[in-house]
Parts: structure tokens; sequence; C-alpha cells
């Protein structure tokens, strides 16, 4: 095992007094020693946790309100902790916080030392190579100073870098690439964070729901919903335009259990004008396959049904008509929405209620969709007039807001509730006019973003895997070579040279010793190890 | 892939390969019973034998087996990295003409690469014990053959990689799981770590099918992508590695607690903790695949970022399957820092690597079935 820390030159801490700069660098040096690292990693890991467990603002603002709702005790308090939004949360920040600092804080000094070892010479020799880890001898057939240039190839032959202090040993070092992938891996850290950054401060992405037959402008009023980056200037969008031809989807039908109704295909079919003036061009947009106009990606990540309704007044004069898009509550489609008739009179006209692309008949459990393909499509509304808009507000298009409405009632005095079927229609009572379901369109939801972040943050991303991998898998080795003539009474053919080799790693190294007798068995004959790092005594 | 679009289930397929797999996990439990009886041969029957196995030339037989299992890991490692680390694998293959002479005078490096396999089979108990646990290791190929046929026929049968929902997931990590054991088993003769892995696996396959069985279909268009073969595949390889690890590692934590107890107290039922290689090498084997994994698991995350990115528009949402898998990642990384650090003892770092193991099995087994985000891809 390695020392990890960097050594550092201001080792002592004068005991007595720590001056406001004593104090400082106190801080500094315990926020950036590996224990601290190890600890942050711990709590960072800890405090990601409850954003998987709450249900989070940024991903589902409603489920949150449905949690507040459901524990009025419990619930405030756990949003006044960020509970709901644990990745902007002060806490969750002040810990990555605090670990980037102390990322930077390690990277610095080290990035310094390997400077210095990567231009610096390997060390000269030890005098007792034995006493080395790892040891070998061997014979060379030849004078010391052949032998030693033997060494110096056979090391360089294996990326060695390889000096000589002196004119009977040789020094060389390899696995530099290790510090330098570690380094880098933990720079490219930071700079995904840096990415990430980028994206939040200059992305922009901004949802719509588009019906067949409708085309969308690219324009900030016209998108549904709208989330930006405080660098972005939301009047300056690419204006393309796109209109959506046709949406094709598919659910399963042959294998039955949960599986039935799971969706299997999504498929846009769109005219897009990249920009005013330019050609309309059909392209198509799937789920997975994105669609790129003027810099910005449109993604399907929805669908649904638009059922094309009509009201008339009691003199048969249309006064609404429009494929009203509905959104699904439940993987089978059952959709809720709210159609508005201002215009109506004397009172304005509100309803709301279900849309189930496959009714289940009977309703005992309510409105239910059965499978959601249009297999046997039906609206259920409820009817209600008064004023749709109180006080002037903003509101959701899906609901009404009933503060200023009543209901309509039948003639028993009950509410109405209707029931139709596509062609069908309904008179409502009391010289209201009528209601008329004449078909189901689809509607695309597509979302379209830009994260002038995202290619640096993958080029880094790219670059921790490197840096891992070159960290982990390299080995750091320092081998010695020191040659000497042989005894006298060995000199029978010529000169011959005793060669000794010592090996140092850096972690622990279980292939070192073979490498060193490998060493050894190709500069000369008789090698012998004489220590191995993982076991020093020798049978 | 159109292919991939147009293509639905062939049920006879789906049968066969569950029938496969009942098979396997049948032949899995009579390899486990084996397994376990092989343990117990290998514990010596007295505290005498226990300690003469510890000293002597047994010992030196399970240094040599063990010093060529670690270069055997090595070559692993630097096959893995592509790049032939600092020279070792020149080292390996350098065997011209004149080594071979030269080798036998080297006896504590280049002995054990000669061979001496009578020697560490010598190590690893009585003649009843090695019968046992190859035995063991014959059914565990056999089961682990009938798994793999199982996943093949599956992914037949729906012509597409079969890895699409939880109970696909579960049998095709499994399989992994098995196969690298079985690989590392042969190399290492790591007859013993059989109950450890062999036991997660029937486990694993259990639950697959009494929780997570998913009839064979088609997949949701968010999976149809080759991002799911990429980023699953990996994903399952580097979970195979942990569990494997896991089981090293649980070997590792129980040995050291014997090696430090009184030999009067040690407990007879654990005797075959004795037989095993040494701590520090149960521990840098636990270390080297967990190393491996960790770095899959890297590449897991990535690539998943880079498919969340096609697939949602945003290759981070802390969707509660990201946030896991982030929480996995961050638990390894504590681990390879913890067994860098100075002044950290192995055994504290190797219950982070337990620790990170059990996230794993959290980000599996929980977050995709009770977790409610944009991975609703379980199948249940
Ligand atoms: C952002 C979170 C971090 C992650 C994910 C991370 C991850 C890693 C990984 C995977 C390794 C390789 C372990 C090995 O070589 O066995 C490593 C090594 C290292 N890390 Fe970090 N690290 C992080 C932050 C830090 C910080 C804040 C420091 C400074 C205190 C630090 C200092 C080191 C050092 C010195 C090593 C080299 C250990 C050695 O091989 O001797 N790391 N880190």
């Amino acid at each position: 095992m390695s020392t990890a820390n960097p050594p550092r030159r201001d080792t002592e801490i004068r005991q007595p007094q720590l001056g406001p700069l004593g104090w400082a660098r106190w801080v500094w040096r315990n926020l950036t020693s590996m224990r601290t690292a190890l600890f942050l990693l711990l709590l960072l890991s800890v405090a990601a946790v409850p954003g998987s467990v709450f249900p989070q603002r940024s991903i589902d603002a409603g489920r949150v309100a449905d949690y507040l709702a459901a524990n009025p005790t419990v619930g405030p308090w756990l949003d006044r902790f960020g509970f709901f939004e644990v990745y902007q949360s002060p806490w969750f920040s002040a810990v990555y916080l605090l670990l980037v600092i102390s990322l930077i804080g390690c990277i610095i000094p080290r990035t310094k030392l390997h400077w210095h070892a990567l231009r610096s010479r390997p060390p000269r020799a030890p005098r007792h190579l034995e006493r080395l880890g790892t040891c070998a001898t061997a014979e060379y057939a030849g004078p010391p100073d052949a032998a030693l240039t033997a060494a110096r190839e056979a090391l360089r032959r294996k990326r060695f870098r390889v000096f000589s202090h002196d004119e009977s040993s040789v020094s060389a070092e390899v696995g530099f690439l290790r510090e330098t992938g570690n380094l880098l891996f933990h720079v490219a850290i930071c700079v995904v964070i840096v990415g990430v950054a980028v994206g939040h401060l200059f992305g922009w992405r901004g949802d719509v729901i588009v019906t067949e037959g409708e085309t969308f402008a690219s324009v900030f009023s016209q998108y549904d919903t709208f989330d930006t980056g405080v660098m972005v200037d939301p009047s300056v969008l690419p204006p393309f335009t796109i209109r959506l031809d046709k949406l094709d989807v598919r659910f399963e039908r042959e294998v039955g259990g949960a599986q039935f109704g799971a969706p299997r295909g999504f498929t846009a079919y769109t005219t897009a004008v990249e920009r005013p003036g330019q050609a309309p061009q059909e392209r198509i947009v799937t789920v997975n396959e994105p669609l790129t106009l003027g810099g910005a990606d449109i993604f399907l990540l929805g669908n649904g049904y638009s059922p094309v309704v009509t009201v008339r007044d009691a003199a048969g004069k249309v006064i609404y008509q429009q494929a009203t898009p509905f959104l699904a509550q439940d993987n089978l489609y059952k959709s809720v929405g709210a159609i508005k008739v201002p215009s109506a009179a004397p009172k304005q006209l509100g309803f709301s209620g279900f849309f189930l692309p496959t009714a289940e008949p009977t309703f005992v459990n309510g409105p239910e969709s059965v499978f959601p393909d249009l297999d046997s499509p039906e609206l259920a509304l409820s009817v209600w007039e008064g004023n749709l808009f109180p006080g002037g507000r903003p509101q959701s298009v899906y609901t009404l807001n009933t503060a200023e409405l009543a209901p309509v009632p039948r003639a028993d005095g009950k509410p109405l509730a209707i029931r139709l079927k596509p062609g069908q229609s309904y008179d409502l009572p009391g010289g209201r006019g009528s209601i008329s379901f004449d078909g189901v369109s689809r509607f695309a939801g597509f979302s379209v973003r830009t994260d002038p972040g995202k290619g640096l943050t993958l080029a880094a991303a790219l670059a921790t895997l490197t840096g891992l991998i070159a960290s982990l898998l390299v080995r750091r080795r320092r081998v010695f070579v020191r040659v000497e003539p042989a005894p006298e009474g060995d000199r029978s053919a010529g000169s011959t040279t005793l060669v000794t080799i010592g090996a140092l790693a850096k972690s622990a190294d279980p292939g070192l010793a073979a490498f060193v007798s490998d060493l050894a068995a190709q500069l000369g004959t008789s090698p012998t190890l004489v220590a191995a790092a993982t076991r020093t005594e020798r049978t | 892939m159109p292919l991939l679009v147009t293509a639905s289930a062939t049920p006879e397929l789906a049968n066969w390969s569950n029938l496969a797999l009942y098979s396997a996990m049948a032949v899995y439990t009579i390899a486990m019973l084996l397994f376990a009886a092989h343990l117990a041969a290998l514990g010596p029957d007295t505290e005498a034998d226990a300690a003469a196995a510890r000293a002597g030339a047994d010992d030196l037989g399970d240094d040599l087996a063990d010093d060529r299992a670690d270069e055997r890991a090595d070559a692993l490692v630097g096959a893995v990295a592509g790049s032939g680390a600092a020279g070792r694998t020149g080292g390996i293959g350098s065997g011209d003409g004149a080594a071979g002479p030269v080798r036998s005078t080297l006896p504590a490096a280049d002995g054990p690469r000669v061979g001496s396999s009578a020697a560490d089979e010598g190590s690893r108990g009585s003649l009843r014990a090695r019968k046992l646990g190859s035995t063991g290791m014959s059914m565990t190929w056999l089961a682990s053959v009938l798994l793999l046929a199982s996943v093949v026929l599956r992914g037949l049968s729906v012509a597409r990689a079969p890895w699409g929902n939880m109970f696909e997931f579960a049998t095709a990590g499994a399989t992994v799981a098995a196969f690298a054991y079985l690989l590392l088993a042969r190399r290492y003769r790591w007859e013993w770590l059989g109950i450890f892995v062999v036991g997660p696996i029937l486990l694993t396959l259990g639950t697959a099918l009494l929780a997570f069985y998913t009839e064979a279909a088609e997949l949701m268009p968010a999976l149809k992508s080759v991002w799911l073969v990429i980023h699953v595949t990996v994903a399952i390889l580097a979970v195979g590695l942990f569990i494997v690890a896991f089981g090293l590692g649980v070997a590792y934590l129980l040995k050291v607690r014997r090696d430090a107890a009184e030999v009067g107290t040690r407990s007879r039922r654990l005797a075959f903790l004795d037989s095993l290689p040494s701590a520090t090498r149960l521990e840098r084997s636990a270390y080297g695949l967990n190393m491996v994994g960790f770095i899959l698991w890297t590449f897991t995350l990535v690539a998943g970022a880079i498919w969340a990115q096609k697939a949602w528009g945003s290759y981070w949402t802390w969707d509660p399957k990201e946030v896991w898998t982030f929480v996995v990642w961050v638990v390894y990384a504590a681990y390879m820092h913890a067994r860098a650090t100075a002044g950290w003892e192995p055994r504290k770092a190797m219950w982070i690597a337990i620790a990170a193991f059990a996230t794993v099995i959290v980000n599996f087994a929980i977050v995709n079935v009770f977790f409610v985000g944009q991975h609703s891809y379980s199948g249940l």
C-alpha cells in the first residue's frame, strides 16, 4: 500500500499558538487530506439518497404537492430542509463544493510534484540492492561496461526511463502514466462539474404539446413550459417551425399479464422548417432519435389524445371547435382535460372530465380505460357554467377553476354528466346549446432543449475513464542494476561480470519478482533471485 | 434497427428458455451442496492438523499457487488495459531458448510457471475434499451452460438482447458471475469460493423467477437503442465481478477474524478457512476484481448518461435510478480511496466494499421496483 498523501513541506505546526494563517493552513491541510476526501465521498453518497426517496420538484412538482397534501405535519418540515429539491439544497451543495475544493487542493500540489518527478532523473542506485524488496543476481559473460550497456538496452526496450549516476550502475523508472492518469482522472471530474454548470447557465428547455395537423413555431410565448439558465435571452430562440403530420403508436397486444398494453413504438412524422424562408423538410422524430433544428434538439417525450369537440349555441352557431389535448394519467391513458368556452351566453361554459381511449363500458369504478389504444374511445364530462377565469389569473388548460362556476343541473336537479362516443352529440338542458364529439387526433409532447455544456461534459467524462484506466492498471516501478567484476575464481572463460538487479514498486506489485528474474535471465547465466517482495525467505 | 422494432416474441422458445433455467437451478443446488461438503472436508479435523496445515510444505505450495494466481491476475488486468502494463507482458512472453535451463535455478519466481500443479493441489485438503470440490466445479459448469442456454433462448425468442427487464437482467447478471467465477476458479483453484458465488447466484435466480418474472415480449420504445446493449451489458459485467469480489471479501473478513482469534477458541465449522489462501491474497484478489468492476461501472455511468441524453433529452436528471448508479459509483470510489489511504487498514476498506455491494443490491432490487422514475423497465 502506498503513502498516498503527497509530502508537504510545511509539516510542523507550531503547537502553542496558531495565528490566523496557521489556522487557515490547518483547515486547508485537513480539507485536502485523503481521509477528508474519503469522508466527503461517503457523505456525498448518503446525501444523494433522499433525492431518490422523496419526490423532487425538478422532476415532478405534482407528486411533491400530493406528498405535502398527504403529510401535512412532516411535509412542510421536509420542504424547509430542502428534501424536495435535494440537488439544489444548501447541504447537498455544501458537500460537493467541499469535495471540489478538497479535490483542487489535492490536484495542485500533486501536479507540481508529478511535474518535477517527470523531469527529474531516477535516483542513484542504493548501495545494498539486496535490501530492496526484490533483488536478483546473474553472471554476464563479458566485461562490466558491456553488461551495463546490455542492462540499459533491456530496460529501454521495456520503456523504462534510464540514467547512470556512475560507471557501475543504472537507475531506471517506468510507469509515470499511473500518476498522470490519476491526475487526469481527478482534473476531469472537476471539468465534468464545469460542463454541468455551463449547461445550467447557458442551456434552456421548452416543452410543447402539438396535435396532429398543427404547426408549432418556436417562439418563447408558444411553449407550454419554459426553463432557462440565467445567461439565456429567451427572445432569441432558434426560429424553426415544426408541423406534426402524423403520430404512429403501437402497444403490446399479444403478450398478456403486466406487459399487456405496454408501449412498443412511437413515431412522429413531421414537416420542419429550420429558418423562415427555407424549404420545408419531412423529418421523423422517435424516442431515442431526436431531431436537431437550429442548434436545438427536439425530443419526442410524450403523447396522448386530443378529442375534437364542437360546441354550438342555442341557434346552432359554432362557438368552439378544437382538438383539445387531454393528459394521460396512467399507463392505460385514462386522460383528463377541460374544454373552456368563454364565448357561450348567457354564462360562460366549461366542460371537464375524462377521455378514455378504450372505455370500460360499465363505469362501475368510475371512468376507466382498459387499453391505451383507440379501440373504443369515449368522453365523460361534467358541465359547468359561470366565470371561467376568476380574477383573470393564469390557470392550467387541463383543469377548470371552479371557484366561480356552478355545475349545470339535469332536469331532476342532479349534476349533469355526459358520455359521448365519436360522432355523438348532446343537447344541453335549458337552451344552453349542444356539444358534439367529432373524432380523436393524437398529440405529441415535444421537448426542445439546448445544452452548450454537454460536449465539454462528455469529453471530460471520457477523459475520466481514460485516466482511471491508466491510474489503476499501469504499474509504477523503479529498477536498479549494479555491475562488478566477478570474483577471480570464476574467470575461467574470459571476463565475466556479476550483475545485481534490485527493484521497488509504488504499490503492491506481485509481478515484480517475476519481472526481475526475467531481466536477470535475459542478462546472464545462473540468475538467482535473492529476495522477492512478497516472500523474503528462500527455500 | 428495424429487426428490433418489428419482431415479436416466439413463446415456444421462451418456454424452452424457462425449462433450461429450472434445470440450471436444480444443478446449481447440487453444486452448492457439493461445495458445502467440500468446505466441510477442507476443515482439518483437529487443531493439531490445522497447525500442521499452516506450517511447512503446504504453506509453500499455497504461496506458489498464489504467486501464479497473482501473475495471471496481472496478465488479465493488462489485457483489459489494452496496453501491456509497463513491461509485465513482455516479461511473461520472453521464453526464448536460453530461458529453459535458466529457469530451473529460479525456484521462487519461475517454479510455479513451470508448473508444480501437484504441489498446489496437495495444499487443498484431502483427496475426498478435492473430489468433492472438482465434482462441484463440474456441476457448476453444467449448470452455467444450462443458464447460458436459457439466456440465449430467451434472446432468440424475443429477437433482441435478452436484458430488457429485471428478470432478464437478473438471469444475465447471474450468468456473467457464474462464468467469471468458473474461469477465475480454473486458474486460481478457487473451489473453496464456490459456495460464496453459487449461493448468491441461486438466490438471484430464485428471486428473478418468483418476484421479477416477466413474459417474453418486445421492448418499450425507450429501450430500443444500441445503448441498451452497450450500457446494460457493461453494467451486467460489472455486477458479475462485484458479486465474485463480494464473495472473496466475505471470505477475507471471516479469515481475518479467525486469524485474530485465539487458536483454541476458533469455530470448528469455519475450519475450512485455514486452508484458504492467506488473508493478504484474498484481499488483493477482491481488490483486483472490485477495481476492474469499478472501471466498468464508471463506463456504465458514462454510457447511461449518453443514452439518457438521446432518449430523454438530458444526460442527468437525478432520476432515482441515476441517483443510485451514482451512489454505487461514489461508494466504490470511496473504497478505492480507503484502500489507497496510508493508515487505513485493508479490513476497514473491505467493509466499505461490502457496503458498496449493498448499494448495488439496493440499486437493482429496490430502486427498480419501488421507486418512481423514468426508468420504468422492471417489466412488473
Ligand atoms: C470527486 C471525488 C473523487 C473521486 C470520485 C475520486 C476517485 C479516485 C479513484 C477512483 C482513485 C484511484 C484509487 C487507486 O489508485 O487505488 C483515486 C485516487 C486518488 N485520489 Fe481521488 N477521488 C476523488 C477526490 C479526491 C480528492 C478530493 C482527493 C484529495 C484529497 C483525492 C486524492 C486522491 C489520491 C492522492 C489518489 C491516489 C491514491 C494512490 O493511488 O496512491 N481524490 N481517486
